[in-house]
């Protein structure tokens, strides 16, 4: 009987094993794939059958980087560097807004009352309800008016608004959960409630901040819809530039793998290092706070 | 005296600090949302193009009337409902049953949680472009697999309807599973142990504790997460840009896709403002749900 039941265990054992290891390979094969044909040749890309083992190449991440002219056949820098700065700096800046301003509308919503509260909230969380293909018409035609169309400052501005309503949810979320009595211990001790805030509560949210700034940067660089419209040129991000790679001169798969993958690798690391509140990330800090 | 002055000098600072900290916030709301609503409920009374702002004429509800009446949109409407629908069940059947492999506990399970967990960081860019270099009739991996391998015929994925909606499908329960995980693992987690071991104390077996304590204690997150799921799914559209384009035709043409085109190809305006509010109608239906969930979770 106890013999049975053991055998029983190891084969559910086992088979859940199996079931884990099928999990995985169907989670990290596809972006393996996408590795790989960043670093085929040419001829390797397109081969019947597919090929796990092939000559290496870095000409496609060179090519993103580096252009040859036809005509004197000089090497030249492409603009891909600017691009780069494009997405590092109107994501990174926006992220920093919008947590700033989400941290300070999270601590008033979570200590003071104030007529309008709940509709504030529900305001500040349609940032991430409504589909940015709805309000980019109104939206496109106000950037041009004001000159921020295919602008680094309006493009932050927008990345700022994608991370607003996050932050000041996550935030009050993390402020609600400090107990009263350290503000009234502050406040006989003579701060003011500024003071309170900087010197005392801040501090005791800086793990939050830290992650909801990385959600809020994840956010801003996977960002395509907005791009799309209002950076076409001069303020240009990485993922319309993708799409751009996809539609000159037909596919180069190796150049727009390579691209995509250095676009995922900031993703991959940022990832790693807020894993532990990805629950709190992905549902407005209303479950899995820490 | 002295406590009433200050008092009022209290009162005079908690003021002060509640503009300071929520006006910005709120600027950024009325000029990034509020002001573009309404300039967008305005504009889909016009036949109006930014292209053309000259021949802007009022036309009432025409745009509204040129929209609801044309079977082109109901086409769209009818795909991205059968998207959504196939999707969000799918991605929502497939997440239960991913938290509960992984429900135990083994070595590793950090690990393989991150691992799991990954798709939904990425940029759905590259996302729809990874599938589609799997998908490619000629030489794609997937069609290997099915024709050389397995001896099937080879299944043209981005070139027939009926195959390319399985192919977004795919995609995108590739990249959205792995919410349903996190949530669905949040849930289970959240139920008692004790009421666990009172039910093997009464014998009962796995699956009566999966479907009579698990599910039922853990409905208001799953719930939560399945509204999550269609409003993101909604509006979801850069996915599709790259994976399809839209096509075979437009095939794959979700109901955000259509709105872009028409604004942003077509530039027809007034006509896309419309398209975008009959579209924030629906969204923010589900969205009141989702927030009274929220709510009710947060305060509980």
């Amino acid at each position: 009987m106890v013999g049975t039941l053991d055998k029983n265990a190891i084969i559910k054992n086992i088979l859940l094993t199996i079931l884990v290891v099928v999990l995985l390979i169907y989670t990290i094969f596809p972006l393996y794939w996408l590795f790989l044909a960043s670093l085929k040749t040419r001829v390797d890309l397109f081969t019947i059958p597919p090929k796990f083992f092939f000559e290496l190449t870095f000409s496609h991440f060179k090519k993103i980087f580096i252009y040859t002219t036809l005509e004197t056949g000089e090497e030249q820098q492409t603009r891909y560097l600017f691009w780069l700065m494009n997405s590092v700096l109107t994501a990174g800046i926006g992220t920093l807004l919008a947590v700033t301003l989400g941290t300070m509308a999270g601590y008033i919503n979570s200590r003071m009352e104030y007529r309008g509260k709940k509709d504030f909230m529900f305001f500040v969380l349609s940032t991430r309800m409504l589909p940015p293909v709805a309000i980019i018409v109104p939206l496109y035609i106000v950037f041009a008016k004001m000159h921020l169309a295919d602008t680094r400052l309006g493009m932050i501005l927008l990345y700022t608004m994608i991370g607003l309503g996050l932050a000041t949810w996550i935030m009050k979320g993390f402020f609600d959960n400090i107990p009263k009595e350290v503000e009234e211990a502050a406040f006989v001790n003579g701060y003011t409630r500024f003071q309170v805030f900087i010197k005392v509560l801040v501090p005791m949210v800086k793990g939050g901040i830290a992650a909801t700034a990385g959600f809020c940067f994840i956010f801003a660089w996977n960002e395509f819809t907005f791009a799309s419209i209002i950076a076409t040129r001069y303020a240009m991000t990485l993922p319309p530039r993708i799409v751009a790679f996809m539609g000159t001169s037909g596919f180069e798969w190796g150049v727009v793998a390579a691209s995509g993958f250095i676009l995922i690798i900031p993703i991959f690391i940022l990832f790693i290092l807020i894993r532990k509140y990805i629950l709190m990330g992905m549902t407005f800090g209303v479950l899995g706070r820490k | 005296m002295m406590t009433t002055y200050d008092h009022k000098k209290y009162s005079r600072n908690e003021k002060l600090i509640k503009l300071l900290f929520l006006w910005p916030s709120l600027a950024v709301l009325l000029f990034l949302i509020a002001y573009p609503f309404v300039m967008l409920i305005y504009y889909s009374f016009f036949n109006f193009s930014f292209l053309r702002p000259v021949n802007t004429k009022f036309i009432g509800l025409t745009n509204y009337l040129l929209i609801l009446t044309d079977t082109y949109t109901w086409e769209r409407f009818i795909f991205t409902f059968k998207y959504v629908g196939l999707s969000v069940s799918i991605q929502f059947t497939l997440g239960i049953l991913i938290a509960w492999l992984l429900q135990r506990d083994f070595r590793g399970k950090d690990a393989v949680f991150t691992v799991v967990l990954m798709p939904m960081m990425l940029c759905p860019i590259v996302v729809g472009l990874l599938w589609r270099y799997m998908f490619n009739t000629e030489w794609g991996i997937i069609n290997y697999f099915l024709h050389n391998i397995l001896g099937f015929a080879r299944v043209e994925w981005l070139g027939m309807e009926q195959n390319s909606l399985w192919a977004t499908i795919i995609a995108n329960t590739w990249m959205w599973t792995p919410f349903m995980v996190l949530l669905a693992s949040a849930a289970f987690s959240s139920v008692p142990k004790y009421l666990y071991e009172a039910a093997s104390v009464d014998r009962a077996s796995g699956w009566f504790k999966f479907t009579n304590i698990t599910l039922p204690l853990s409905a208001p997150i799953l719930v939560l997460a399945l509204i999550f799921r269609l409003m993101d799914e909604m509006k979801q559209f850069d996915l599709i840009y790259t994976l399809t384009g839209g096509g075979p035709g437009d095939a794959t043409q979700t109901v955000s896709f259509t709105l872009y085109k028409t604004a942003f190809q077509y530039f027809y305006t007034g006509e896309g403002s419309a398209w975008a509010f009959i579209l924030l109608i629906i969204i923010i239906g589900l969205s009141s749900i989702l927030i009274r969930l929220l709510n009710y979770l947060s305060e509980r």
